[in-house]
């Protein structure tokens, strides 16, 4: 399915070509977040989570667990 | 160092994007603002999605012997169509009779307009399907030479200009002169 486009044009005698002034575009200019964000997006965990010392613990809890419970049955 | 040099060290490392940022952020920014019509806010966040995906896809950019700046225009076009979209009420762009003139021009053939015939003209505008309006609005509201027009949609100039000989075409056929 085709989603229609919402932009319409509209007319005004009075308004002015828009421009963006030199101020307005420095205010946007940013590559210092997009670089962070892509980084943040792109770049996978240092620590691989089984090395994780908590999650490495919580792991062997749930096997330890489970082999319990295999024994008791 | 060339452009395409430059571009091989980003792919490498992000991080060296950044000379291109600097190189192309006001034009594209620039072209994004008047597309929405003035709207800086949306421009900025547009604009940073539009360099945040060209970094994201710089490995399947492929030079084609066309300008760097096209790929990030269609880029950039995408965005702002995805934007207006995603709107729920219409999103309305102002424009002037001067931005119209040259269109009067060519569908009427005519000088001298009346309001009425700003009026029809922008309805048969904004009835038309979203590539035809695309078009309309690079050639006679953003002013770019078909050259450019022709790398933004990767086609050839003289496509670009068949394409816009015949939506001429069209508006005329719709075109009602004034009593």
């Amino acid at each position: 399915m085709e989603t229609s486009i919402m932009r319409k044009f509209k007319v005004n005698t009075a308004a002015k070509p828009k421009e963006p002034t030199k101020e307005q575009m420095v205010r946007y200019k940013d590559f210092a977040t997009i670089s962070h964000q892509y980084q943040r997006l792109t770049k996978r965990p240092k620590k691989p989570l089984y090395k994780d010392p908590k999650l490495f613990l919580l792991l062997l809890v749930i096997g330890i667990v489970i082999l319990l419970i295999c024994l008791e049955a | 160092m060339t452009e395409a040099e430059e571009l091989e060290l980003a792919r490498q490392d992000h991080r060296h994007f950044g000379v291109v940022y600097e190189r192309y952020f006001e034009q594209i920014y620039r072209f994004i603002f008047k597309r929405l019509g003035g709207d800086e806010a949306v421009a900025g966040d547009l604009v940073q999605q539009t360099f945040m995906k060209a970094m994201a896809n710089l490995s399947k950019y492929e030079d084609r012997g066309l300008p760097f700046s096209a790929w990030l225009y269609r880029i950039a076009q995408n965005e702002v169509n995805m934007f207006f979209r995603a709107q729920k009420k219409h999103y309305f762009v102002e424009i002037n009779d001067r931005q119209l003139t040259g269109l009067l021009e060519e569908t009427a053939g005519s000088h001298t307009f009346s309001q009425e015939d700003l009026e029809q003209l922008v309805a048969i505008i904004n009835n038309l399907e979203e590539p035809q309006s695309d078009l309309i609005e690079l050639r006679f509201f953003q002013e770019m030479s078909f050259r450019d027009i022709a790398e933004i949609y990767n086609i050839s100039e003289a496509n670009a200009k068949m394409r816009l000989y015949r939506l001429l075409e069209k508006i005329k056929h719709q075109w009602k002169p004034a009593l």
